[in-house]
């Protein structure tokens, strides 16, 4: 995620908490294609957790 | 409040959840002020044909920009919307009246992602009733979609409007109580405990419920904007909000409720009425509400609606209420399938009416709150209060009474104690409780109340109506 990116979601706040679980679960919703991009979410959220690991030790 | 009085606006208690745009009264006016980044939303939306459509259509509540922008109020915008003639509560509609609210609201959403739009919420509450057909209220919920970024008002569509169908269609049980106890609808988790074992498998229960619930607890450490930020990354796009609320959609429509026969749904058909009864009755109410001319009409214990039609010939809009809502729920959609637009049937007993709700109680208004009518109808529910629930005589009159405005008509009927109804509900109490449940007394305590300027007994000889002109 680019630093613009995460400034652009923080100014977009909406008044109504969506809640974190109920937005990934509407792509679920969303059909095969939906599916597959929370399996992507998932998957990138794995990546960066084994990516980041080397760093958290060190 | 932010406003000196002179402005003459009172905020509406139920509108403040949205910093960026808030309803007022003024003048019998229904007003909504905008700050600077809703009052561009609603330019860029008053642009849009979607948004036109869906006025011409009647889905959206009527709208328009106030031009000039009045100097005294601290808002970048004001519109001014049609007014709604009852403001009511989805703890106060039937199964059908819910299901249509919610197919509103999706058909609402789907021309808006159509379009490029998206709506900030998901609330039942967006929604109200002209009559018996639904429509969109909260214009200042339209803002333009973000690529990427799922419906942010979907927990709450679960929570106020698709898990109480849910809990109807599949479960038998009423889901009137858990909105009227619960503000923001039925949470997930209270979801799940209701649909254990194989209710699981039921449609649309593994993923609204159990994959949502589940979701949220595994994410709850987890900011929205990050998972917002996330799902944009993992290619979630427009084509895919828009395939979410087509499922849904296809959802809502699969729910269906079949009410088993209640005691009422049935009552029009097995009640003591003789044909001579009923139109002497119909003739009675027919007249006063033709002398009364009322904007609005209140019919309590409206059953299948007879006389709230019969009212409804003489009055602006009328309001029936009714405690069963298996029969409530089959005149609205007798109602609908008429196109009816100026009775609106609700779910209420009398004997434990809307209480306010939400912040301070007043977020979502008391039922003596906001029905004062110009002509009351009370039809044969008496003795149901009097003897079926012990409300003392004179309090049931008080009740009746402080819903009638000043100069307006109250129509009641007394059923004499002699009368195969009211002797059914007295075997079922013991003997000698109600000794001032006579028509001497009713009559002396209307006399006290307001002046009773009609008076009928019907051809049976064991009931009576009056129409009193309540502080005449």
């Amino acid at each position: 995620m680019t630093g613009e990116g995460k400034e652009a979601a923080v100014t977009h706040l909406a008044y109504l908490d969506a809640g974190s679980g109920s937005l990934i679960v509407q792509a679920v919703v969303g059909g095969v294609a939906g599916v597959a991009v929370a399996a992507k979410l998932y998957w990138r959220r794995l990546v960066a957790r084994f990516r980041r690991q080397p760093t958290d030790q060190g | 409040m932010a406003f000196p009085d002179t402005t003459g606006l009172r905020a509406d208690p139920g509108s403040f959840r949205d910093p960026g745009n808030r309803v007022f009264h003024r003048a019998g006016e229904v007003l909504r002020g905008l700050d600077e980044r809703s009052a561009r939303d609603w330019r860029a939306l008053a642009a849009s044909d979607f948004f036109r459509d869906l006025l011409a259509t009647r889905q959206v509540c009527g709208t328009e920009e106030l031009f000039p922008t009045p100097v005294d109020v601290p808002w970048a915008a004001v519109l001014r919307h049609e007014r709604i003639p009852f403001v009511s509560h989805p703890y106060e509609w039937s199964y059908g009246m819910l299901r249509d609210a919610a197919l509103l609201h999706l058909e609402v959403l789907r021309a808006a992602l159509a379009a490029g739009f998206t709506t900030k919420d998901g609330s039942a509450y967006n929604v109200q009733w002209r009559g018996a057909r639904p429509v969109f209220i909260d214009v200042g919920s339209f803002e333009a979609a973000r690529d990427g970024e799922p419906w942010a008002g979907y927990r709450q569509f679960c929570q106020t409007l698709l898990y109480p169908l849910l809990v109807q269609a599949h479960l038998g049980l009423d889901f009137q109580p858990f909105l009227r106890a619960r503000v923001d609808g039925i949470e997930p988790d209270q979801m799940r405990r209701l649909f254990g074992g194989a209710r699981r498998w039921r449609a649309g229960v593994l993923t609204h419920v159990h994959l949502h619930g589940a979701m949220q607890d595994r994410n709850a450490g987890d900011s929205t904007s990050t998972v917002r930020a996330q799902l944009r990354a993992a290619g979630y796009s427009r084509e895919l909000a828009l395939a979410a609320v087509r499922g849904l959609t296809k959802l809502v429509r699969r729910l269906h409720h079949r009410p088993g026969d209640s005691h009422w749904s049935d009552y029009q058909r097995t009640c003591a009425y003789s044909v001579p009864d009923r139109q002497a009755k119909e003739h009675f109410v027919d007249r006063a509400m033709a002398a009364t001319g009322p904007g609005r009409a209140l019919d309590l214990g409206a059953n299948d609606g007879r006389y709230a039609r019969i009212a409804a010939r003489h009055a602006d809009h009328v309001v029936a209420v009714e405690q069963d809502p298996a029969v409530v729920d089959a005149l609205y959609r007798a109602l609908r399938d008429e196109g009816e637009e100026r009775i609106l049937p609700l779910v209420m007993d009398l004997a434990d009416p809307s209480p306010g709700g939400g912040w301070r109680g007043v977020e979502r208004a008391a039922f003596a709150d906001r029905a004062r009518a110009d002509a009351v109808l009370a039809l044969a529910v008496v003795h149901h209060l009097a003897i079926g629930r012990n409300v003392p005589l004179p309090e049931v009159l008080d009740q009746l009474v402080t819903l009638t405005v000043a100069g307006g008509s109250l129509v009641v009927e007394f059923v004499h104690p002699e009368d195969p109804m009211a002797r059914r509900l007295l075997a079922n109490k013991p003997d000698g409780l109600f000794p001032d449940y006579r028509r001497e007394v009713f009559e002396s305590l209307l006399a006290a109340r307001g002046r009773v300027v009609g008076r009928t007994d019907l051809p049976s000889g064991t009931r009576t109506l009056y129409q009193v002109v309540v502080g005449g």
